[in-house]
């Protein structure tokens, strides 16, 4: 899990790549590596290099930010543990425009006086949630409620699994509330459900989908929503 | 993890009547389809920003515009 290698031994380059996924070098952006195999790793390393250099000479740094996305993609390919057959789908009971959304999202959120305190734990910061992945995996997570017009000011966000510098700086990058209100007043959809939802996606499974979902959705039946916005980070 | 628990809660929402649609980055498609949530929309953008980068207001946009079709598209 690339921790120093105390001296004994000399940090390999998988020992080095590793290190970005929750060790020595943790950096949420770059914690892909850990999935990539030291071929393709070295290789992203190389090309990183070669793709600064010719951005340097053409401007075209974009090209750069394409390159680490697309690495992304390479780390996280494939169909991954989780797998169903069945493709349960609903019908939107109403036209758009006359449509209550809700918007539910594991990033993590909450508001400044209602910490849902994960984990047991008073004013967890950060750094704290990072260093604490492995016990946020094996819990069932919190479902925050955040009225739709608190203000920005007032929501926090705290996540281990992604970095939450994106959506700090702005929160619709993952959790589009303004969005939402700005399409309401368009009369695009019919308007916007006054809670939101938010929890900490980096959690135990079965027990989600097994027990805590459900009775999520139990609750979200009261409410009354036509459709939900969904987004993980 | 983030991906997979918001693919167990769209499947548990549909099933129970609600429609819904994930917004999510391209980085998860793989793995979000294979749990064959109902409408799924991704995004070229790095993980964490799905809906795009902070201030770019006209992709945000965008992105739930097309996010909010397909809910209407599925019937």
């Amino acid at each position: 899990m690339g921790e120093e290698s105390g001296g004994e031994r000399p940090e390999s380059f998988r020992d080095f790549k590793d290190s970005f996924f929750y060790g020595s070098r943790t950096d949420l952006n770059f914690k892909f590596l850990e999935h990539l195999t030291v071929e393709e790793a070295s290789a992203f390393f190389r090309d990183l290099l070669a793709a600064l250099a010719g951005a340097y000479d053409t401007g075209r740094w974009q090209r750069v930010l394409e390159f680490v996305r697309r690495a992304q993609g390479v780390a996280y390919a494939g169909a991954g543990r989780w797998r169903y057959e069945d493709r349960p789908r609903a019908a939107l009971a109403r036209p758009l425009n006359e449509a209550t959304i809700a918007l539910i999202t594991s990033t993590g959120h909450f508001v400044e006086d209602r910490d849902p305190a994960p984990l047991g734990a008073d004013g967890m910061t950060q750094e704290e949630a990072v260093r604490r992945i492995r016990d946020f995996l094996a819990a069932e997570p919190t479902l925050s409620e955040i009225p739709v017009d608190a203000p920005a000011s007032r929501l926090r966000v705290r996540h281990p699994g992604y970095d939450i510098q994106g959506v700090r700086a702005d929160r619709n990058v993952a959790f589009p509330v303004d969005r939402l209100w700005e399409l309401a007043d368009d009369g695009r959809i019919g308007g916007v459900h006054p809670t939101a939802w938010s929890f900490v996606g980096a959690c135990a499974q079965l027990p989600l989908r097994n027990r805590t979902g459900p009775a999520w959705v139990r609750r979200w039946k009261e409410e009354s929503f036509d459709a939900a916005v969904l987004v993980p980070v | 993890m983030c991906h997979v628990s918001v693919g167990h809660v769209a499947r548990l929402l549909e099933a129970s009547g609600t429609p819904t649609v994930i917004i999510a980055v391209e980085a998860f498609r793989d793995r979000l389809e294979a749990m064959r949530p109902p409408r799924l929309l991704t995004t070229p953008q790095w993980m964490g920003r799905p809906l795009g980068r902070p201030g770019d207001v006209g992709t945000q946009r965008k992105v739930l515009e097309k996010a909010l079709e397909l809910l209407e598209s599925v019937t």
